[in-house]
């Protein structure tokens, strides 16, 4: 992840919270960077959940609120094609953080329902539309689109207008 | 015709004496049901349903009365709005953002516009910042009106969804004269708004405003005190702070639990740092308290749109940036420069420089935030948008365990979805 | 006129059990060129009316009627609802045709007005809700989602439920205006009115036609 800088400087209340992020995992962080006042930081599967857990219950950071988890797919990166990103907010004390983690075709990734109760949805969203498998969600079935669809719609490669066609709707077979 | 049985002078009619036999099959069935007692009943209120506004399928287990657990169903309305977004231009994108919540719909543009200016480091002029301003508080009028009307309605008033439809209309003319939609106005442009407010607007919107209040205090008289909607609505629904925080419910439902966030204030953007309004909060977290945050989002609304047309200042309605803001049309027509860019703009795209975003604004039903990525080309790379109503619809089952079904109407009503908001 | 001639006694004097009129000849016809109109009453025997029989087809009058009382299914899907429900508020007021009764059961209701697109998942509760509508039915696709897929062609959107179900009338529009809306009706209640249907007497659904049922 790129570190696109600026000649801003950084707000006080973010400063804090990328001392204390810094301080409990400082090495582990694949990446930060600051872009248009916010904070991003690049983190590992292994410490995701670790990183979520401790921005939510730390009294410093006090992340309350989960505002969304969403994935991506950069198919130019051969390495980690897929990513998904957080985007944290502080209520108290009115910042945000984005996390993001990259993953590699295929990888799974731990699932944060248990520490915000917001990201089942998201999380089933993301894997609908992406193929980003959560270990340990409840239910990851489809949600937005039919129980039968098949592909991942968000994807790069997948067509806006879809496989099946737009008048002729012979996926209805068994439902009416 | 006599011994019909309907006179009142005739005896009532004798009682049916069940035979020994159907008294045996009665006690059996009977304790069939007390064996089974943790059987549940599922109920469909299926995605068409008189309650449910809009398209969300609602299926409830019900111990009686009371409701166990809810399995939602959403996605009737999905249309696949951020594939979509990878293949429309910013400026293209616009009037898909009207049809996110159509009730509100210049909130949907602004919140969008917002988010791109913030990515492309666009500044406002304040006459588009007070434009703006007005616009969304009159889209918050609108959808608090309408929502309102729904609510009442739910609750079996159905007079009052006409006499909200009534007042409505005035703020329908008024968009309609600013940018000729009454519903879905794409009025907002990146850097500024579509169009300058055209002679007389000033002055019927003022007109509109002034006339708002004395409605909205007949609304509270026939409402607020109103015996039924205080046994309906006190201590129904109660959802807590902890709760909204979990559940990601933003808005007048997080507001009437104590919480004084908005985003107007904590995060200001348009001309909201130079209005001088207050925010709404109530302590119950209930239904009522939600109808109450909203009541009084209502009035402050009025109150906004009042100051900024007092203090209107004069000048460009669109940003002078040719990189990233479309250029005036007077211009577009007699300067061949301007000409050359409109054409680059609306056919190729703005340009955008790399990096992501996230903007959220205070949309009348909670915390829209709009994330984007570009990677510099002229379509976003990825547009993800964090609207209210999803995760609404995800507190939905959180908000009915334990609560009646006939509270149920009232609960779904309290808490502001719209299916297009949320299946985006 | 007697027992021997049944059909033909009724044949010869249409009208003869009402007293309406009596059947001019040609020379009575030429005699009242010039006359007053007392007098062209009292020819015709119209101060002697009971009452007034118009002959009318069955049909007519139940369309006369169905048109002033043709009730929807409330199927308001997305924006276009919005505008039905204004249609249906004070300014424009649908309860001028009858129409304000929407019906929560489709059992209930004389036909639909679809407001909104209709996605993938929703396009098989459309056409179970149609089924279910007794006959006669008619409908009305409101907006260009409904009637095309407006600009959602995607992977999720059926590009206007004409792939559906048989529409009677199409609404452009954007929303609609109420205004819109309110001649797209005029035109249904035309329609039922002479008791035009869109689908044709073996009641084909497009959607059950697509999957080859």
């Amino acid at each position: 992840m790129e570190a696109i800088q600026e000649n801003v400087e950084i707000p006080e209340a973010l400063k804090v919270v990328f001392a204390k992020l810094e301080e409990e995992f400082g090495d582990k962080f694949l990446g930060s960077s600051f872009f248009r006042g916010e904070l991003t930081f690049t983190v590992s599967v292994d410490d995701y959940v670790a990183v979520a857990t401790l921005c939510k219950e730390s009294p410093d950071l006090a992340f309350e609120r989960l505002d969304c988890l969403l994935g991506n797919h950069y198919p130019k990166r051969a390495e980690a094609p897929f990513e998904v990103v957080l985007h944290l907010t502080s209520v108290s004390r009115n910042v945000r953080l984005r996390l993001k983690v990259p993953l590699a075709e295929g990888q799974k990734i731990p699932t944060i329902s248990g520490v915000w109760a917001s990201a089942d949805w998201d999380e089933r969203e993301a894997w609908e539309m992406y193929g980003i498998e959560f270990l340990g969600h409840p239910n990851l079935i489809r949600l937005l689109t039919t129980e039968d669809f098949v592909g991942f719609p968000l994807r790069k490669d997948f067509p806006v207008k879809g496989t099946v066609g737009g008048r002729i709707r012979t996926d209805l077979k068994g439902k009416i | 015709m006599a011994g019909h049985g309907l006179d009142q002078h005739d005896a009532p009619p004798a009682p049916h004496r069940p035979t020994s036999a159907e008294l045996v099959e009665r006690k059996a069935l009977t304790r069939q049901r007390v064996a089974a007692d943790n059987e549940t009943i599922t109920v469909s209120m299926g995605p068409q349903h008189p309650s449910m506004h809009g398209v969300y399928q609602a299926v409830v287990d019900l111990d009686g009365e009371v409701i166990v657990a809810t399995r939602p169903g959403i996605g009737n309305l999905h249309r696949g709005v951020e594939k979509l977004a990878e293949n429309l231009t910013y400026h293209q994108f616009i009037p898909v953002t009207d049809r996110l919540d159509y009730v509100s719909s210049f909130a949907m543009n602004h919140g969008y516009c917002e988010a791109v200016e913030k990515l492309m480091g666009v500044d406002v002029p304040v006459r588009a910042r007070y434009i703006r301003t007005i616009a969304h508080e009159l889209a918050r009028l609108s959808n608090h009106i309408l929502w309102l009307g729904v609510h009442i309605m739910d609750f079996g008033a159905q007079t009052f969804f006409l006499i909200c439809f009534r007042d409505r209309e005035y703020i329908l003319d008024l968009f309609e004269m600013v940018c000729g939609a009454r519903l879905t106005h794409s009025y907002a442009r990146i850097g500024g708004v579509a169009k300058d407010l055209p002679d007389g607007w000033v002055e019927k919107c003022r007109a509109a405003v002034d006339y708002l209040p004395k409605r909205l205090a007949e609304y509270e008289r026939l409402i607020t005190v109103n015996r039924i909607f205080l046994k309906r609505a006190r201590n129904v629904g109660i959802f807590t702070t902890e709760d909204c925080h979990q559940w990601r419910i933003t808005g007048p439902s997080l507001r009437a639990t104590g919480v004084a966030r908005d985003l107007r204030k904590d995060e200001p953007y348009a001309a909201y740092p130079e209005v001088d309004f207050e925010v709404a909060v109530e302590y119950d977290a209930d239904v009522y308290s939600r109808f109450l945050v909203r009541m009084k989002e209502m009035y402050e609304s009025c109150k906004i749109i009042q100051q900024c047309l007092d203090n209107l200042p004069d000048g460009p309605f669109l940003a002078a940036d040719a990189a990233h803001v479309l250029p005036l049309k007077k211009n577009v027509l007699r300067d061949s420069a301007a000409m050359v860019q409109d054409f680059m703009y609306v056919i190729r795209g703005p340009q955008v420089p790399k990096g992501e975003v996230y903007r959220a604004i205070e949309v009348p039903k909670g915390e829209m935030g709009v994330y984007i990525v570009s990677d510099g080309g002229p379509k976003p790379q990825r547009l993800r948008l964090s609207t209210p109503s999803f995760y609404h619809g995800q507190a939905i089952p959180a908000m009915f365990e334990g609560e009646m079904l006939s509270d149920s109407v009232g609960i779904f009503g309290s808490v502001d979805i719209v299916l297009g908001d949320c299946d985006r | 006129m007697g027992m021997t001639d049944p059909a033909g006694s009724r044949r010869a004097a249409p009208f003869s059990s009402l007293e309406t009129s009596r059947l001019l000849s040609a020379a009575d016809l030429a005699a009242l060129t010039d006359a007053s109109d007392a007098q062209v009453k009292e020819a015709l025997h119209e101060d002697h009316i009971p009452g007034v029989a118009i002959p009318a087809s069955l049909e007519k009058l139940l369309g006369f009627g169905r048109s002033f009382s043709w009730w929807p299914l409330l199927f308001g899907l997305a924006c276009c609802a919005i505008e039905m429900m204004a249609t249906a508020g004070p300014r424009y007021d649908l309860s001028r045709f009858g129409m304000e009764a929407m019906r929560a059961s489709p059992r209930q209701a004389d036909g639909m007005i679809v407001a909104g697109w209709c996605s993938t998942k929703m396009a098989p509760r459309v056409v179970r809700l149609y089924e279910q509508i007794a006959d006669p039915k008619w409908v009305l696709a409101m907006g260009s989602c409904a009637t095309s897929g407006n600009i959602w062609n995607t992977y999720n959107v059926v590009q206007g439920i004409d792939a559906l179900i048989p529409v009677d009338v199409y609404v452009p529009g954007c929303p609609p205006r109420p205004e819109a809306l309110w001649e797209g009706l005029e035109m249904l209640r035309d329609r039922v009115k002479q008791s035009r249907h869109a689908y044709d007497g073996l009641r084909v659904i497009p959607a059950r036609a697509a999957i080859g049922e």
